[in-house]
């Protein structure tokens, strides 16, 4: 299903139109923090460079945002018969330059902190061809946007899942996008990325002259559910649903998650 | 069951063969200026409380032969006092006078205003009149939201819609219009209800001691009456405010003995944003009506015909990218029919239909989403005024419900194929039976059953889900094939004690089970949330609420105070899953469902000034509402989202001279349990937030005051009109909707927290004609 997000924007927008008089104010909240927990992002992907686990902690809400790297942890993948252990290259990220994974294969993570043992699986979905990256231009609530739009054939015979990363002029769009299959199986499809360009001034929307470069990654079911469940929840804008840790396939005491992906890009200037 | 209901009968029977030589005497009340059936109007004989008219004003009481002094109280009518003769069974039809108009003070007796000695709590009933003068948003009359403003009864918060009462979730109050279930109660995303207070003549919220013939939510029940229609003379009224119209038109089809009702409002704001010339504004759409018909025929002396339909609908467009339209239609064919001077019956034929659509149009992306669900049902209730101890009701309910849940259908073009949820069938029952029996010349108890069942109907698949949430096994069954049958006895019991002629203590237990959920993955309601029906998984939820009261005439009987306590036990309340994706086209719903159980505690306390110059309330409820559900917080007792320990309310109403009356509201109360992050991290360079315990902080306190005054404008013979003027916010206090949070603008190395708040100083006019 295109994302409820997508669904929710539209709502989002349409509220924010209606509720003229609204204002907005930073505030003081004083909140207690709790005991620091692990966060594992772990990535593989079917190109040699893709290869990266980053281990940090969390931080109570009124430190600084810079990350907490965790260092000399063992870290490793396994596929089928071989295993690799992930030296440390910088703090806090372990990675591997030539080790690159296939679709269909599954692959499993053990990360050994101290005493936590944190592991997970995925397995990588097959590859779907990206056709087409396009920018199409669509009014939208108030004004016009150019929306990022990649045409692509949904195998019929397979659940597939979706998730499309954006950078404009370089710099990655903080948005998440996810979709799956579930409407759209089999079809021809042509998502389009509706950025949320309310609080933007024109300079920083995406305008004529733009580079716009989207990547496009095949996940696994679990992986959907993570960033699904991280953009309804988690991201900070408490939209609708009740605030919650993303639903995460690590198994341990640690947030995070663990996908093995594959990935395309595509570049295009907007016209 | 059945030894219980002959021992009932037998009871009934013994204590009737032993009273004094009685006679009956009955009839209907109605306004002498409208013809309209007055509800709840008092009876006195020989200046004791003696009976109260029904909900179609019939009223039956028993008294020795002889001579009596009858005497019938209604508010804003003046009383009717006459002496009768009655020697057999007599019909006296009443006519009540409007009240004049006056300025003083009104002195109300004790015998006048509220029922001390009636077994009846948790109940508050809330006249036309008081509507018209509370300030509201927008200058919008609204009877949800007065009600608000009484203790037990929480509202969802600006820009929300839904109400809580006593702790119980927005689902579970049953709305009535005529006896026809209303769905989805609101209008514009919750900023106002679907109910047209011009067309209103009774509005009756019941939060606790709920009476044996209603069934089917766990905290509430709020039956709301229109007007018949005026049976002597034709009348238009009418208004204009700030964003909508309206206008109802009114009058006999033939003098006295039938009349019809027409009652409609719409928005119009839309038709400005039409006129714009910004593209960015014409293309957008927004409005909202209700219509609402009666038709009533007196058909006899002994037998009255009622016809009563609802039509409603919101809209949203965004341009042709996106549109949400839902809407309510009901329909109610009702029959009274007095058998006796002791036995009324009221036969309804009701129907009633919610839907919503979402639609999306962008390229290739096109497609609908639609849900719905239809209730078709037939009410047969009979009042046996037995005697002057007892008075019986008795009857029975069958609905039968069909849920589309879900069906995505994408045009010929779409990249989206079609995607239909099933059908889902069911088929609800109720008998009851209920007693108030006058026990001693203090005591009054009413005791009752409400036995109801749910069969879930084929044709459809249905599942067993692990607990993971993993469908584990499919079975089909065939139309018309009982997939399960769910049984619940409700026993409703209540008494009330008169300890003097000034106050009275009360207490009630009583059990409601509910088999219709609404499903939210959102803290407030909104419109695109599924009621779904009990299935073999989702078991019904049921309620066993206990609540004790005091209530005391203070100062001369120019003051009422209402003390309440209740403690609500609630079990199968149900939650979504987290990660769960609730526009899923999944037949198996309860993979993404979690239940567990719900307590809600409190005391309300209400002092009230019913009538004179000066007249309103103060309420005051501290309370605390709490859910277990295995799966969300660990397993630990957490605040539902619509806790709030104090909530109060002050009301006033001031009539300062011929011309100007003066009203004020002031509402605090203690913010929502909400979620906020106990930590930050780093996911894919952005910064997530880290949850622990669910609801555990609160939102910042909410308190705002509105204001109000309205002016009479020059009246003619047959015209009135007056303007109305409010402020809302009248302090501009910024409440919260939402916290945010996120990167500070300036400095993207801090979080910060980002309070939005909706509404500060909004003014409103509008204008309001009545015609006769």
């Amino acid at each position: 299903m295109i994302s409820c997000s997508n669904y929710k924007r539209f709502f989002a927008a349409f509220v924010g139109l209606l509720l003229l008089s609204s204002c907005e104010e930073v505030i003081d909240l004083d909140l207690p923090g709790a005991e620091k927990k692990y966060v594992v992002e772990a990535l593989l992907t079917n190109q040699a460079g893709g290869c990266k686990v980053l281990l940090s902690q969390t931080k109570d809400f009124d430190e600084d945002n810079s990350r907490i790297t965790v260092s000399g942890a063992q870290v490793s993948i396994r596929s089928e018969d071989t295993t690799l252990i992930l030296p440390e290259s910088s703090p806090g990220t372990y990675t591997d330059a030539s080790f690159h994974g296939a679709p269909g294969n599954t692959y499993y993570l053990t990360v050994q902190i101290g005493e936590e043992t944190i592991t997970s699986t995925s397995t990588m979905p097959s590859l779907v061809k990206m056709d087409r990256l396009s920018i199409t231009r669509e009014f939208f609530v108030d004004d016009y946007q150019n929306q990022p739009t990649i045409d692509y054939i949904d195998p019929e015979d397979e659940e597939n899942n979706y998730r499309f990363v954006l950078y404009v002029n370089g710099v990655k769009k903080h948005q998440l996008f996810v979709m799956n299959d579930e409407l759209t199986n089999g079809n021809h499809n042509s998502t389009r990325l509706f950025v949320d360009e309310e609080d933007l001034d024109d300079e920083e929307k995406i305008k004529s002259g733009d580079i716009v470069r989207v990547e496009m990654q095949t996940i696994d079911k679990a992986v959907y559910r993570y960033f699904f469940s991280l953009d309804n929840s988690a991201t900070g804008e408490n939209n609708a649903a009740t605030p919650a840790n993303p639903v995460s396939n690590l198994q341990g005491n640690a947030l995070g998650y663990f996908s093995a992906y594959t990935t395309q890009e595509k570049e295009v200037r907007v016209p | 069951m059945k030894i219980t209901t002959l021992s009932l009968l037998y009871l009934l029977l013994y204590t009737s063969l032993s009273a004094q030589e009685q006679v009956t005497l009955s009839g209907t009340i109605k306004s002498a200026s409208t013809g309209e059936t007055l509800i709840g109007a008092t009876v006195y004989i020989d200046g004791q409380y003696a009976a109260q008219s029904n909900a179609y004003g019939f009223y039956s009481l028993n008294l020795t032969k002889g001579r009596h002094l009858l005497a019938i109280t209604s508010v804003s009518y003046t009383a009717f006092r006459d002496t009768i003769d009655i020697e057999s069974d007599m019909v006296r039809h009443i006519q009540l006078n409007d009240a004049a108009q006056t300025l003083e003070e009104v002195v109300v007796s004790a015998n006048q205003g509220r029922s001390l000695s009636s077994p009846q709590m948790g109940v508050s009933q809330i006249t036309p009149q008081a509507i018209q003068n509370v300030p509201v948003l927008m200058g919008e009359k609204d009877v949800v939201k007065v009600l608000q403003l009484l203790p037990g009864i929480k509202s969802a918060g600006d820009g929300n819609s839904g109400m809580y009462v006593r702790g119980g979730a927005a689902d579970q109050n049953l709305i009535l219009l005529d006896e026809a279930t209303v769905y989805n109660a609101s209008h514009l995303l919750g900023f106002f209800s679907t109910f047209n207070s011009d067309a209103l003549k009774d509005v009756t919220v019941y939060k606790g001691g709920m009476p044996a013939q209603y069934g089917g939510r766990l905290s509430s029940v709020l039956d709301i009456k229109m007007n018949d229609g005026n049976n002597q003379d034709f009348g238009i009224n009418g208004g204009v405010g700030l964003i909508s119209a309206k206008l109802n038109v009114e009058g006999p089809i033939q003098q006295d003995r039938s009349s019809f009702l027409i009652s409609g409002r719409r928005t119009y704001a839309d038709m400005f944003l039409k006129l714009s010339n910004d593209s960015s504004i014409n293309n957008n759409s927004l409005y909202f009506y209700d219509l609402n018909a009666k038709l009533n025929f007196e058909l006899g002396e002994k037998d009255h015909l009622y016809f009563s339909g609802y039509l409603g609908k919101d809209h949203l467009g965004v341009g042709d990218l996106f549109g949400l339209d839902w809407g309510n239609t009901t329909g109610t064919l009702r029959w009274n029919h007095v058998f006796n001077s002791k036995l009324f019956s009221n036969t309804s034929l009701i129907y009633s239909d919610y839907d919503y659509k979402v639609s999306i149009s962008s390229g290739v992306n096109d497609f609908e989403i639609y849900s719905n669900i239809r209730d078709l049902n037939i009410k047969e209730d009979f009042q046996w005024y037995l005697n002057n101890k007892n008075s019986v009701r008795f009857g029975l309910h069958t609905v039968y419900h069909t849920i589309r849940p879900g069906e995505v259908t994408g045009s010929e073009n779409s990249v989206i194929n079609d995607r239909l949820l099933q059908k889902r069938y069911s088929w609800e029952n109720a008998l009851y039976i209920t007693n108030t029996w006058k026990a001693a010349d203090k005591l009054n108890i009413t005791y009752g059953v409400h036995l109801s069942a749910f069969s879930i109907l084929g044709a459809g698949d249905f599942y067993q889900v692990d607990g993971e949430g993993n469908v584990t096994d499919t079975t089909h069954y065939g139309s018309g094939d009982f997939v399960k049958t769910y049984f619940n006895p409700e026993p409703r019991l209540a008494m009330s004690y008169q300890l003097n002629e000034q106050s009275s203590i009360k207490a009630s237990y009583g059990r409601n089970a509910q088999y219709l959920h609404l499903v939210s993955n959102s803290t407030s309601a909104s419109p695109t949330d599924k009621w779904l029906a009990s299935t073999n998984i989702i078991k019904p939820e049921i309620s066993d609420e206990f609540s004790l009261g005091y209530y005391r005439n203070l100062a001369n009987n120019r003051l009422e105070l209402n003390v309440e306590t209740y403690y609500k036990a609630m079990q199968n309340q149900i939650d979504y899953r987290d990660g769960a994706d609730i526009f899923s086209v999944d037949n198996a719903i309860e993979q993404d469902l979690l239940f567990g159980k719900g307590r809600a505690y409190g005391i309300e306390w209400l002092l009230k000034k019913p009538a004179g110059r000066l007249n309103g309330w103060i309420s005051y409820t501290l309370s605390k509402t709490e859910r277990q559900i295995d799966g969300i917080n660990e397993g630990d007792w957490y605040n539902a989202r619509q806790d709030r320990t104090h909530d109060i309310a002050i009301v006033a109403m001031y009539k300062l001279n011929e011309k100007w009356s003066l009203s004020a509201n002031w509402v605090f109360y203690t913010g929502d349990a909400v979620t906020f992050p106990a930590g930050k991290y780093i996911i894919d360079d952005q910064t997530t937030y880290y949850y622990t315990k669910r609801n555990a902080y609160r939102m910042p306190d909410y308190h705002r005051l509105d204001l109000g005054a309205t002016l009479q404008l020059k009246q003619r013979k047959r015209w009135r009109s007056e303007l109305s003027f409010s402020i809302y916010n009248a302090y501009g206090r910024e409440n919260a909707y939402v916290i945010q949070f996120q990167d500070a603008e300036d400095d993207p190395n801090r979080t910060v927290a980002n309070r939005i708040a909706l509404f500060k100083f909004i003014p409103s006019v509008s204008y309001n004609f009545k015609f006769k």
